[in-house]
């Protein structure tokens, strides 16, 4: 009898379980898609350090299955809450506890079973579309994926443990509440806020606290170059405090909002205004944290998509700046175990034929004369000595690179690794010789090839007659067409021991090839651009979610209220009016301020573009604009689709 | 004096098909300027049913129903919307006070949908609060007040804006026999020193007897009237009582 009911139950309450069902639906089809790509043969062939990304995908998932289950959990208590007269009535007629959790539990069951089958369904088709954005990150063709067993399973038993969390939170909440709570529970009144003006400060200070976080980014960012240690502190610091100030800003202003505008007796005059910002003022006290925590998670979610975008255009544009030539190598003199540049070029004649190959050597004076005006110099950086480079063979390479040759004449210039060498005045150096003196003519940022180091010296050749050469390099360009990139560089590479105790040994090559770089980019940003992109995703729909889920909890509530409107002429259109400002107020609170992070965020990655002398300042604008109209046309789907149901059941007409 | 409300021949009907009610048959009646009138009958003889058609919650199946001259039936639901909010008021048995808004706020609310200016708004709350009990009570919510003080906000939020008529849909069901009394004493107080015209329907005859005249309805029409007169309270509630017992209704008395 209990299962019949259950089943008549679900039927009739498919308006209620709408943006429920939606929700899980649309995250089990994520998750699938996503333990389909972890389990898949697919990834296992694109990435030989797959094992590590796996388990990250795995803790990944696992994660947001935890938070998918308290966010249903807590909407599955919503939907009990909902409906807790009905459940009182079944008590009252002297059904036991037991009887009613059995029946609610089995109606969650088959809503989740439901979601679980069509959410697979849904879930075929978004894994071939990931598959093919993870083909395209990796700039292979795309072909159909095979589905895994392994995925099938991880999302059943994900599933599986959702749906306990939740029922275990309806059991609690069962076990707990009293028959006239159940009956007479929607009678409770929300209270109104206690100290306003307190919580009014809570917010006027935490946006002013975000404000200077995003101040001592920025300073983080300054100082990423010559501070470290300060930066990394400033940045992450900045970070957990920009978090901590959103989340607060959010509790003070859905504490304090509506108290600001009460004061506006004008406003408040006007039509059904009082009674909007009334509804709205119990509403956002009494959920002033979970608005917190869901800016927080779509704040998360804005700067999270944002970074992996930025990432993946600065690994596509910096391959190109720092691999000027397929292959680069510079191998020291004094490293005895090194691949020597002859043996090197035999192991890359055996994958590939080289188009072309200049040589050429990097000096050294033994001194630290050019650090000297720059941080990097005096204690702790013992050991740091100036590098040479010949004006000849800096021309030879620019030529082969069909760029511009440069004159040194009687001046040196400097070449930056990085943009940031900018800052740092050389004005003062001066290099002599013979009695002459060469003078500083300025920076050089198009460096022909990949060097490790912040800057290397570019002198006319006569000054580095007297100087030690201390690496052989090469720079190489290969015939076009594929091949082993990795048993290549695998080849190219020694165990590099350092002490000569094997306490501080490593695996190193001395040749940089692009291709390999590109490669094994590749592989790491289109991991991390789907995990990010799936992680926003869950966000963003589980902060929609709750948002939909607490307008809709309130509307046998919110019926009765606009009855009574109604009934004080009230027309159909006004109440509609009053309705959408009612729930868009309480969408657009907690979605607002994160969407406008958007600003900041963008502006901040375009920062970062530039200080690495990147560029795609307009790809990086337009990527932040891109997220942020995908995020309002989720906002928008979730705020509409609860507009229309409440309006259907709300709005009172004849 | 003036004709507030005049209903003509009204049926209503509910149902279609072969499972049909005529829950209103052919009813006339009018009511005038200040007066006060109790429709009285047994449950499902069609009282409340004719209050929602009087207060354009309900649409009649034929007939028609004028308040001022102006025809019901001619009225598209803006302009209904307008009507509702410009000439009737309605005091409901559960009150219906808004619980989110405060006592002030409840009343004031339909001077915030006619787009009164706050300086007017407050001395017409001011002026009705005081008049019927409730001026201390303004800054408080409903769940603050007793059941007879939250009735009297709803009167106060129902004559703010001097509606031509006031509607009361069994406006002491819910409350004990004290507060019925004192309720009843103040739709008399809005009836004499406002001026208020009220229709109110009970099936109580101890609160039919505080109007000046109780029309009876059963099977959807109107079976019998009577009018107060210079009769005291205690004559009227007798002789609603003989004719409730004529009706074979019930005679609760508070």
């Amino acid at each position: 009898m209990f299962a019949r009911l259950a089943f008549r139950n679900v039927k009739r309450q498919i308006g209620n379980y709408m943006i429920y069902f939606l929700t899980v639906t649309l995250t089990v089809a994520l998750m699938f898609a996503v333990n389909n790509l972890i389990f898949s043969s697919e990834l296992k062939r694109f990435s030989d350090m797959n094992q590590s990304l796996k388990d990250g995908l795995i803790v990944m998932s696992m994660f947001i299955a935890l938070i998918v289950s308290f966010v249903l959990g807590y909407a599955t208590s919503f939907m009990l809450k909902l409906r807790k007269r009905e459940f009182g009535t079944y008590l009252t007629m002297g059904m036991t506890r037991k009887n009613i959790l059995f029946i609610f539990v089995l109606e969650t069951m088959i809503m989740s079973v439901a979601a679980l089958i069509i959410g697979i369904f849904l879930g075929l088709f978004i894994y071939q579309g990931i598959m093919a954005v993870f083909a395209n990150l990796l700039e292979i063709d795309f072909e159909f994926s095979a589905y895994s067993s392994g995925g099938l399973l991880f999302t059943i038993a994900l599933v599986c443990i959702m749906f306990l969390l939740a029922s275990v939170t309806s059991a609690i909440y069962l076990k707990r509440v009293s028959i006239y709570n159940l009956i007479h529970g929607e009678k409770k009144v929300e209270k109104g806020v206690r100290y306003p003006a307190l919580w009014q400060m809570v917010s006027i200070l935490s946006f002013a606290g975000l404000i200077l976080c995003l101040y001592y980014f920025n300073d983080g960012l300054d100082l990423a170059y010559t501070n470290v240690d300060r930066s990394s502190r400033e940045i992450f610091g900045s970070l957990a405090g920009a978090a901590v100030c959103l989340v607060l800003f959010h509790i003070g202003l859905a504490r304090s909002a509506v108290h600001f505008f009460m004061r506006n007796k004008k406003f408040c005059c006007r039509g059904t205004n009082t009674f909007t910002i009334r509804q709205l003022s119990g509403k956002l006290s009494s959920n002033s944290v979970i608005i917190g925590i869901l800016a927080f998670l779509i704040g998360f979610a804005v700067i999270l998509v944002n970074v992996t975008f930025v990432q993946k255009v600065s690994e596509r544009v910096g391959l190109d700046k720092s691999y000027p030539f397929d292959i680069n190598a510079a191998v020291g003199r004094e490293n005895k175990q090194a691949i020597s540049i002859p043996d090197g070029i035999r192991i890359i004649e055996k994958y590939q034929k080289i188009k072309t190959r200049i040589e050429y050597q990097i000096y050294d004076s033994g001194s630290d004369y050019f650090y000297g005006f720059t941080p990097w110099s005096g204690k702790g950086y013992e050991g740091i000595t100036d590098a040479y480079m010949k004006e000849s063979d800096y021309n030879i390479l620019m030529e082969a690179l069909g760029r511009e040759r440069i004159e040194c004449k009687d001046g040196f210039y400097l070449l930056a690794a990085s943009p940031h060498i900018a800052q740092f005045d050389f004005s003062k150096a001066v290099l002599e010789q013979e009695g002459k003196e060469y003078h500083y003519l300025g920076i050089i940022e198009d460096v022909p090839f990949r060097f490790w180091g912040y800057f290397i010296i570019l002198v006319p050749d006569r000054l580095v007659s007297s100087m030690d050469v201390e690496s052989d390099c090469v720079s190489i360009d290969l015939e076009k067409g594929s091949f082993d990139v990795r048993s290549m560089q695998d080849e190219l590479s020694y165990v590099y021991d350092q002490t000569g105790t094997d306490d501080f040994a490593y695996f190193r090559s001395d040749f940089d090839i692009k291709e390999y770089a590109r490669v094994s980019r590749n592989e790491t940003s289109a991991v991390l651009v789907v995990g990010a992109i799936y992680m926003a995703v869950i966000f963003v729909f589980l902060a929609m979610a709750v948002l939909a889920l607490k307008t809709l909890a309130g509307l046998s509530e919110d019926k009765r209220k606009y009855e009574v409107l109604f009934r004080l002429g009230t027309s159909e259109r006004q109440q509609e009016k009053t309705l959408f400002y009612q729930i868009f107020s309480f969408f657009f609170l907690p979605f607002a301020l994160p969407l406008l992070l958007s600003i900041p965020t963008g502006w901040f990655c375009v920062r970062i573009m530039r200080m690495t002398g990147l560029g795609h300042l307009k790809e990086i604008y337009f990527n932040t604009g891109m997220i942020a109209v995908v995020l309002t046309a989720v906002y928008v789907l979730y705020f509409f689709t609860t507009y229309l149901i409440s309006k259907r059941n709300t709005v009172y007409r004849i | 004096m003036n004709q507030i409300l005049e209903v003509k021949n009204v049926t209503k009907y509910y149902g279609n098909g072969s499972i049909v009610t005529k829950a209103l048959d052919g009813i006339s009646f009018s009511v005038e300027e200040e007066d006060f009138t109790a429709i009285m009958g047994a449950s499902g003889s069609g009282k409340s049913t004719l209050l929602n058609v009087i207060a354009t919650i309900d649409r009649v199946s034929a007939g028609n129903i004028l308040v001022e001259g102006r025809n019901l039936a001619d009225m598209k639901e803006e302009h209904l919307s307008e009507f509702r909010r410009d000439k009737l008021g309605f005091i409901f048995q559960e009150y219906n006070l808004l619980d989110t808004l405060t006592i002030g706020e409840n009343i004031t609310l339909p001077l915030n949908l006619k787009r009164v200016d706050a300086k007017n708004t407050a001395a017409e709350l001011s002026r009705v609060a005081e008049a019927l009990g409730v001026g201390d009570q303004v800054d408080k919510f409903p769940y603050e007040l007793s059941g007879g003080q939250r009735q009297r906000a709803a009167c106060a939020r129902a004559i703010i804006t001097n509606p031509a008529l006031i509607l009361a849909d069994e406006p002491t069901g819910a409350l004990d026999s004290a507060n019925s009394k004192n309720l009843m004493k103040t739709f008399v107080q809005m009836n004499q020193s406002f001026g208020s015209t009220i229709l109110m329907v009970t099936h109580d005859a101890a609160v039919g007897s505080y109007a000046k005249r109780v029309l009876f309805l059963k099977d959807g029409k109107i079976w019998s009237e009577i009018l107060r007169g210079e009769r005291t309270r205690q004559d009227m509630y007798q002789e609603i009582l003989s004719v409730m017992s004529a009706l074979g209704g019930d005679t609760d008395v508070c």
